[in-house]
């Protein structure tokens, strides 16, 4: 029938919408971080750490430094408390208290960035600032909040992949006269590796996309620094600041931030891939 | 014995880090609350006019613009998403095409939000000379929930037994008459529970909506053309500005409001999900 191939063409398209989607993405973040790269230069862009559009210097490197650093400041903290609370609801909580806990994670994921960084701005920084004698602006501040953010992310993958497991494996396991906790360490953790995987690689780019709550208390500096407690910046809190009054080529190296964001966000993309597909073979 | 004693251990840990859990989630609830809930409640605030210079703002336009946004970006989002959903999960074989577009999907998925914010400016705002606007900000977060509204409706067509298809079917209704009368409609309930997610992050969502639809009101946008600042983004700029006197309690008010606008929606797709479920259920018995 026609009508039925017209529908079936339709459906396709919407399907397509998706590629469309990433590929516009693509080239407009590309086309407009063009100028940046030709005129004022690949190594002035990527390889140099200082920031001073005003007199040419497109340096991302200390952002970069900074995305990174917080990120795996975010994981370090977020992931054994996401997996361990994944552990939790499936082996031990007992039945009222894991679906509180359920829920919770649940109003967790959906708590605005904004709202969580007004949080960070208004508890975390004093509490820094008063324990490490600093602004309490900086890396610390911002991998407590990343943290929280990627908590529900995690936990929520890996209770996922931790109910997907047949339950025959622990039930072995016990039987063979196994502790709890030597099951959970020799037989649950092995068989959801890859998923566990998934759930941090998943976290660590939503900690790396974060913007306005890390924004909030990252303290917005152009300095590069190792410094837990001094005030620095990421690619993302770097280009709300300064969007709204660059023009020119400083416009378009914020468009190569977002580029080097995007080719980042890709690379994690393609890594579960490979993960995954290791496990179906 | 000494396997026992280090079971017990690891059982006190992972107690720990589940109390740990939920101790944080109920600290910012009570901290964000605590600050703001008086503010929030009171009518001259969540109803009244925001002030560019002055003490005593409101919020009023920017919950319609949150509340607007979100209808809009739905309504964009959802009939596409769904009709991919049934391509994919009724059409489609498991092939390299399937694949590819899964792989798109999930690139979608984690662009940062704010790669789709500057998308959204150049592309909606400039490029389509739209300007700052509520449609533009719709659009770019139709985008952004794409993923999760797909995957949403995907699981809960394919979660459809595969028994009532092939009863519509050996009735004589075609494919997609089967798809419309029969498999949507027991998937709705679904696919309602699916949209509440990525509801909840429209109303969160700043760092796309202060690049497309804009910052800062004083009437209450109509057109879909017409400039708006979600709550979200409101909350950010009047943090950042600060160019009123009274700029925390603003901000410790719209968070609270925040809150109760993303549980609410939480709350209320549940139920009318559940509410749904029932009258077809009904229906069938019938």
């Amino acid at each position: 029938m026609a009508r039925e191939r017209y529908i079936k063409l339709l459906l396709v398209a919407c399907a397509s919408l998706s590629f469309l989607a990433i590929l516009l993405i693509f080239i407009f973040i590309f086309k407009e971080s063009m100028p940046a790269i030709t005129k004022a230069g690949f190594g002035n862009l990527f390889l140099s750490t200082q920031w001073n559009p005003d007199q040419g210097h497109y340096g991302m490197l200390a952002f970069l430094n900074g995305t990174i650093l917080t990120t795996l400041g975010g994981l370090i903290i977020g992931a054994p408390l996401g997996i361990g609370t994944a552990i939790f609801l499936d082996q031990m909580a007992p039945k009222k208290m894991g679906t509180l806990i359920r829920r919770g994670v649940e109003l967790l994921a959906g708590i605005p960035s904004v709202v969580i960084g007004w949080f960070g701005l208004t508890i975390l920084v004093p509490f820094v600032a008063r324990l490490t004698n600093s602004s309490g602006y900086g890396i610390a501040a911002a991998s407590i909040v990343l943290a929280v953010m990627v908590l529900p992310t995690i936990t929520a993958l890996t209770t996922e992949t931790l109910r997907s497991l047949p339950p025959e494996l622990r039930e072995a396991s016990l039987a063979m006269g196994a502790t709890r906790w030597q099951s959970i360490r020799s037989v649950l953790l092995p068989a959801a590796r890859e998923g566990i995987l998934v759930a941090v690689i998943l976290g660590m780019g939503r900690a790396m996309g974060e913007t306005m709550a890390v924004q909030m208390v990252i303290g917005n500096s152009r300095q590069l620094t190792f410094s837990l407690t001094k005030g620095t910046g990421t690619l993302t809190s770097r280009m709300v600041t300064d969007m709204g009054e660059a023009t020119g080529v400083f416009r378009s190296a914020l468009f190569a931030q977002a580029l080097v964001l995007l080719v980042l966000a890709m690379l994690l993309i393609i890594v579960i891939r490979v993960v995954t597909r290791k496990r179906k073979a | 014995m000494d396997a026992r004693k280090r079971d017990r251990i690891a059982t006190i840990v992972f107690w720990g880090i589940g109390l740990v859990t939920l101790g944080i989630l109920a600290f910012i609830i009570i901290e964000i609350f605590g600050r703001g809930l008086i503010t929030a409640l009171s009518p001259s605030f969540f109803s009244g006019k925001p002030e560019a210079k002055q003490v005593g703002g409101g919020i009023g336009p920017m919950i319609v613009s949150s509340l607007y946004l979100a209808a809009l970006s739905m309504l964009i989002a959802l009939p596409v998403s769904i009709g991919a959903a049934i391509h994919m999960a009724e059409y489609a074989r498991e092939g390299r095409f399937n694949n590819f577009i899964r792989f798109c999907l999930d690139s979608l998925a984690t662009l940062p939000s704010i790669v789709f914010g500057i998308f959204g400016l150049t592309l909606f705002v400039i490029t389509f000379r739209w300007s700052y606007c509520l449609l533009a900000g719709a659009f770019t977060l139709a985008l952004l929930n794409l993923p999760i509204l797909l995957r949403g409706a995907e699981e809960s067509i394919k979660l459809v037994p595969q028994t009532y298809r092939e009863a519509s079917m050996s009735l004589g209704a075609s494919r997609w008459t089967t798809i419309k009368r029969v498999v949507l409609p027991s998937a709705m309930p679904g696919i309602i529970t699916g949209t509440v997610l990525p509801v909840g992050r429209i109303m969160g969502e700043s760092a796309v909506v202060i690049f497309t639809t804009g910052l800062f009101i004083r009437t209450i946008p109509l057109s879909p053309f017409d400039p708006a600042a979600p709550l979200a983004g409101y909350i950010w700029y009047a943090q950042t500005e600060a160019t009123v006197l009274d700029y925390r309690k603003i901000v410790n008010g719209g968070a609270a409001i925040l809150l109760i606008l993303v549980f609410l929606i939480n709350f209320a797709a549940r139920r009318f999900a559940r509410f749904y479920a029932k009258r077809k259920q009904l229906e069938v018995k019938f």
